[in-house]
Formats: structure tokens, sequence, C-alpha cells
């Protein structure tokens, strides 16, 4: 099991990891992340490629 | 970037909402069994009254504080042997961190402090460094209180001139440098420090690792609170038995808190643990509700304060943390609803302005609050849905904090929430009666 991270004053509400993983990140009415929970073994491919996706490099996989 | 995030970092001018309770250096310092016990300014005094602090390398100094149940006095209560193992597990020199930033308006135990004993703050910070091999003490000052400013640089000078080992008998220098925190809410914060100490913005940044481990220079930083500082000072001075005689036997030793009810002037009182809130209080403001913890902190109702011991452990299990020992007693006329409008509001025109979830939510959720003092009828429900949100989603905890504020509104006052949403304030009807 790992954990989803968020940079916070670097996030700039671009959603993309909602995109990727939904089941882990629902995205506030600013469209900002919430991070619903703990990454998966099934879902941390998706993980991974959320955090190379993230155009701010805003996200980390702990 | 979202255009309603872009307008609101763009519309952000800090300091445009004025804080409730303002900052003030006119104190009612109240005589103390310990910290507080004598006004000893200066150097000579200070080592007249308490001599040289024990000379203690890491394992001595963890087993006096363990013993002493030594937590954190700067709001967030952590054990501090478990800060101090941590720094000392680096395998980098560590730097020590007095912050006497006091960056909430309502607190003046710092303040208090610095005026009548600055010389244990130093001493505890000098022994730590002692102890963990660090070379550098750090001293952050308050940037919106200059008599504390003042004060708190000429005993690091005084300290510097007379003793130029740093207030230790070993042979180990020190060097001292001070810094002055910008006078906003979230300066204090540790990681803001952390920024401000490495010449940026005194502002809170994200840390993928607490500052003990990796904290200035990527060194391990051990940051606290100048009264636990002080605490630590003391222990070494004076030894564990005479704080083990003081407070209670699972709580040993005393706290500072800051007591600021209205047509007073604030006071700062030094309590053994265990003693009673409500023996604080000034008589006119006793049968109202008291926010403890500070504009962070949480609403008690009437009888809770009433019953209320002061025992940080006691306190965190009730859910009601004494924060860094602010109590804001409004009396029992106050509209709470009121008054956590107008707290909600200065603390949303603090943000630092970094992190979108503070940006767009603080001001979401003080016109929902806002909207609950005016009483209207999906307002308790927004507000609800809103605490939730914020907690966990910043570089620092002020989301946090200003989301239990607010939560404890809805806990505390349901009766003069409900009669708001009839169209009238409990309080007044109290008040007039």
């Amino acid at each position: 099991m790992s954990r989803l991270r968020v940079d916070w004053p670097a996030c700039r509400a671009h959603g993309i990891c909602h995109e990727l993983l939904p089941d882990v990140v629902r995205l506030d009415e600013w469209g900002y992340p919430i991070v619903t929970g703990e990454v998966e073994e099934a879902d941390r491919a998706d993980a991974r490629a959320a955090v190379k996706a993230c155009p701010r490099l805003a996200l980390r996989l702990e | 970037m979202s255009t309603d995030t872009a307008a609101r970092r763009d519309r952000l001018v800090q300091g445009a909402v004025t804080s409730p309770l303002e900052v003030t250096e006119d104190l009612d310092v109240r005589p103390g069994p310990a910290l507080l016990a004598a006004h000893l300014p200066d150097l000579a005094a200070h080592r007249r009254r308490h001599g040289m602090p024990a000379v203690l390398d890491v394992d001595g100094l963890a087993a006096l504080v363990s013993a002493a149940g030594m937590r954190g006095r700067g709001g967030a209560g952590f054990p501090f042997a478990r800060k101090l193992a941590a720094a000392a597990a680096g395998g980098r020199r560590p730097v020590v961190v007095v912050n006497a930033s006091e960056g909430e308006p309502a607190s003046a135990k710092d303040a208090a402090l610095v005026a009548t004993a600055p010389h244990l703050v130093l001493d505890g910070a000098a022994v730590a460094a002692r102890a963990l091999g660090a070379r550098e003490v750090h001293v952050v000052l308050p940037g919106d209180r200059p008599r504390t400013r003042a004060l708190l640089a000429a005993a690091v000078a005084e300290r510097v001139a007379t003793e130029p080992r740093g207030g230790l008998l070993d042979g180990s220098r020190l060097r001292w440098q001070t810094h002055i925190a910008e006078p906003r809410f979230v300066a204090g914060q540790a990681q803001a420090v952390l920024e401000l100490m490495a010449g940026r913005p005194n502002l809170p940044v994200t840390a993928w690792q607490p500052e003990a481990m990796a904290g200035h220079r990527g060194r391990p930083t051990l940051l606290s609170n100048a009264e636990t500082w002080a605490h630590v000072g003391l222990l070494a001075c004076e030894g564990l038995p005479a704080t083990l005689l003081r407070g209670t036997a699972e709580e040993p030793g005393t706290t500072l808190v800051t007591v600021v009810a209205p047509g007073v002037r604030t006071a700062v009182h030094e309590v053994e643990h265990g003693a009673a809130l409500r023996d604080l209080l000034p008589a006119h403001v006793l049968g109202g509700s008291v926010l403890l913890g500070g504009f962070h902190g949480t609403w008690l109702t009437a009888d809770a304060a009433a019953d209320a011991v002061l025992s940080a452990a006691r306190l965190r299990a009730a859910g009601t943390p004494i924060g860094a020992g602010v109590v804001i007693a409004p009396g029992p006329r106050a509209c709470l609803l009121g008054l956590t409008e107008r707290i909600t509001a200065y603390l949303a025109d603090q943000s630092a302005g970094r992190c979108g979830p503070c940006v767009n939510g603080l001001p979401a959720l003080a016109d929902a609050v806002a909207g609950l003092r005016r009483g209207q009828p999906d307002a308790a429900e927004r507000v609800a849905r809103l605490c939730g949100l914020l907690p966990g989603r910043g570089a620092c905890a002020h989301p946090d904090g200003t989301a239990r504020l607010v939560a404890s509104l809805l806990r505390a006052a349901p009766g003069e929430i409900a009669a708001h949403a009839r169209g009238r304030c409990e309080a007044s009807v109290r008040g007039a009666a």
C-alpha cells in the first residue's frame, strides 16, 4: 500500500490526477484534489502515471 | 489555474481584515510557581537565582524531558523527547531554533515570558544545542511586538557579550542568530520559520519530512516554542524533582495561559497542570462559553468551561486541546456566532494564499459562517461540509485549525444557531434579561 501526497502550493487544479485515478482522487468544488484513501497494489501503475502526468509536478507516491 | 482561483489570488491583499482581538504588549503578568516566579530580565540576576544549567548529553536530556512528560507548547503538543530523538538520529549536525514569533494576536504568553525570564528560554536552547552537538541557535522574534522583540534581542546580545560559550561550561561554542518574523498569523508555523531562516518569504511550504529530520539547510532541526525551551532550561537548572513537585503525578509541571476577556487587560498566568480553568477567569465572564486554544481552538459550552481542568492530556482526550494556552472568555452576553464570524473572516484573510483549498475554502467558510449568523436556512449544512473538506489539504495546518474552530461552534452552540435561524440571537436576549 502506498499513498499519494500533494504539494499543495504547487497544485493549480488541473485535475489530471482525478482523470487517471477517479477511485483515489476526487475533486472539490474548485477543482482541487481530495485524496480519498491509500493506493491499492492494482492501482499503482495508474498512480505512477498520475504523478508523471501532473503538469505542476505536485504529486508524490510514497 | 481556474479563473476563480486566479481572481481570488489577485484579490488577495493580506491584512485587509483586522483581528477581532488586537495584539497588545500591555499585559497583566501574574507571578507563577516556576517560569514566572521572579522578574529576571538580565543574565546576572538570572544566574544568581538559577545558577548554570546542567551540561547534558543527548541521552541525559532525553531522560530528563521524558521523566517530566514534556510536550511542546507551541500548539501541537508533540512529545519533546520524540522530536529530540529524531533530531539526534539525523546523521548530520543539528540546528536549534527558538520560535518566539507568537503569530496569534490573542496569545501573549511568550511575550510575558520574554519580559520576565528570557534567559530561561535561552538556557533551554543552549542545553539542547550542547546535547545535540549543534553550533547554531536561531531565535525567531515576533514581527508585531516591538517591545518583546527588543527584550529578547537584548537578552541574546547580553549572553553573546558576557558568556562567549553561550551559557555552557564545557568549552563548546554556540553561534546565536536572530530573525524577525512577518506580522502575520501563519508566520510562526515551522516550515514558514525555516523559509524565513533561509532568506525566503516567511510563508509555509510543503514539507515532505518533519523538520526534526530535515530542516534548515537539510539539517535535523529542533524547532520549539519559546515556552517549551524555558521548561527545558528550568529542568536543566533546577533538576527533575522540583518539576515533579508541581502539577499532577500524571502531568507534572506548569503551563502558561493567556486569558483574554472584555474590559480587562490581557492576563498571563502560569498554572500547575490540573488547575481549574474557572479560577483564571474574571467574575464578569463566568457562566459564558470559552474559546480554548485561541483562533485555531475549540468552543467550550458554559458548563464545560465551568468544569474544565487545565490538563493538556485530559483536554486533548476530550477533543478540546489547549493548543498554545489561549483562553478567550467573551462572557455570557457575547454572541458566539458573531465572534466566530469575525475570527473566521480574519483567518481567511491571513491565508498565505498559496494552497488552493485554503485560498478558496477559507473565504467560502467565512461566508458560510456569516450566513449562519444571519440565520440562512442552509448555512449549517454548508459550514459542516466545508469543515469536513479543509483538514489535511495544505502546506500548513491553517485550514485545519480554522475548520476546528468552526466545527466546534456547531457542537457547542446548537441552541444559539437554531435561535439565529429563527431570527433571534439568544445571547442578546440573555444579555437583556
